[in-house]
């Protein structure tokens, strides 16, 4: 039995990047996949790669953790990248047979490869540094600034927050009732999709039933506290941005000047 | 009241959706992933309508993107959002209108027609050519993957017709009869807890 469910991939420590505001780091995460796609030769690739491991030895985080976020895709990014080597037309470079390896080829696979692990590692870094739940009130934030999302964004945060509490309960279930199910013959890999669906059902009737119920309950306990929505709710922490968020600001729109500014380095690397 | 309950309903359910997306095989290609948590979603949009089941979508999508992170610049996610609004909100409204098991099938069946339409489009249109041109990769790259499974899917087009069509046919048809057979089961059930005011 799974005692502690991990939600996400935060991984706790004290280090700057830990404690700036949520906001700084969403908004970093998203200027530094913009700056990936603005980036269109090696160098930029370079230039970014630095300024994330930068962030990562910053962090205090264990290389492995944010290399991780990897396992996953390895599969299909290593089969995009041998269709893609085929698959390019251009200059020949070598040629096995009927296959043709090409300088284009071999190039437009060393920037997909590139990109992707530098988006993957990127994202996963805000991840690993942001606890959910400052997450999600970082979300909040953002989203009252955007003009029809506004008026909800409390609704929006209240219920992630709400999910993310109950994805732990609701995974430990699924668990145990699935155990449940398989120790009375029930088979959950059925190559026959009619066959796994309908196996499905038995799994998924206690699990709804027990859903509603915890919706009931909480929302009884949250009547019972005069919860009324967003309208006058104060919070215990109130998200200020910091001196060290600033610094971050500048050095971020620093890195992007840099990235920005490889795509007029003229000579190539390869 | 029953507004507080309504909201915790939907997040509750949406943490289901999430729960129950870990529960992914891939279809076909390897990008192309199957999953019982739509199913989830309708059963929300059926029992406590539409606008619901797009939020039970967003905080799905905005809770996986958390959690797991994006590996497509949320090219993906986004498509997710769409395609899973696409067959929850005709399904949702037409049941609101027709609140019985046939309804939720006939809904449902709208439902697919919407996913597919939408599904093929988005993917010939906007999102394969996206992908491939954020990434830099030939559109061919990505379609090798279908022609592996299917020779006659060596073109964009015939990559949407002969893989993607015929996927997010069976999704939906999956996910709709996932639905109807807990439905039927539980729909009165989930109904009077819902209703209950214990």
């Amino acid at each position: 039995m799974k005692n502690d469910v991990v939600v996400g991939q935060y991984y706790p420590t004290n280090s700057v990047i830990h404690r700036l505001d949520p906001r700084t780091k969403i908004m970093s995460t998203l200027l530094y996949i913009v700056f990936l796609f603005v980036a269109k030769n090696i160098w930029g690739y370079i230039a970014a790669l630095f300024f994330l491991s930068l962030a990562v030895i910053v962090s205090k985080v264990p290389v492995g953790y944010v290399l991780r976020g990897l396992k996953g895709v390895v599969f299909i990014v290593c089969m995009t990248l041998v269709f893609n080597l085929i698959w390019t037309p251009g200059e020949a470079l070598l040629t096995l047979g009927p296959i043709i390896i090409t300088r284009q080829g071999v190039m437009a696979s060393i920037n997909m490869a590139f990109r992707l692990l530098l988006l993957i590692t990127g994202t996963s870094m805000m991840s690993l540094c942001t606890a959910t739940i400052a997450l999600t009130d970082g979300i909040e934030a953002l989203i009252k600034k955007v003009p029809f999302l506004g008026k909800v964004s409390h609704e929006i945060s209240m219920m992630m927050s709400i999910a993310l509490r109950f994805i732990p309960s609701l995974t430990e279930e699924l668990d145990r009732i699935m155990k449940a199910q398989k120790s009375r013959g029930a088979d959950f890999e059925s190559k026959n999709l009619v066959k796994r669906i309908k196996s499905y059902v038995p799994l998924l009737v206690p699990l709804f039933v027990s859903a509603f119920q915890r919706a009931n309950d909480l929302a009884m306990a949250m009547e019972a506290r005069c919860y009324k929505g967003g309208e006058g709710r104060t919070r215990l922490r109130i998200l200020k941005y910091q001196k060290i968020d600033f610094a971050a600001y500048i050095i971020v729109a620093l890195a992007m000047g840099c990235i920005f500014a490889t795509r007029y380095i003229p000579f190539k690397l390869i | 009241m029953k507004n507080t309950k309504k909201f915790v309903t939907i997040a509750m359910l949406g943490a289901l959706a999430t729960v129950l997306m870990t529960l992914k095989f891939p279809l076909f290609v390897p990008f192309y992933k199957l999953d019982a948590s739509e199913a989830v979603v309708l059963i929300g949009s059926y029992l406590l309508g539409p606008i619901a089941g797009v939020a039970i979508e967003a905080i799905k999508v905005l809770l996986n993107l958390l959690i797991d992170g994006t590996v497509t610049a949320g090219v993906g996610e986004a498509a997710n959002f769409i395609m899973g609004c696409s067959l929850v909100v005709p399904a949702g409204l037409i049941f609101k209108k027709n609140p019985t098991l046939k309804g939720a099938i006939i809904g449902g069946a709208v439902g697919i027609v919407c996913l597919s339409l939408t599904a093929s489009l988005l993917n010939l249109y906007v999102l394969l050519p996206a992908y491939a041109a954020a990434f830099g990769m030939e559109l061919k790259a990505i379609v090798a993957f279908g022609t592996k499974v299917n020779a006659n899917a060596d073109t964009l087009t015939s990559f949407i017709v002969y893989i993607t069509l015929p996927f997010n046919l069976i999704k939906g048809a999956a996910s709709v009869f996932l639905a109807s057979l807990l439905y039927s089961k539980t729909g009165e059930l989930l109904k009077k807890l819902f209703k209950s005011e214990i």
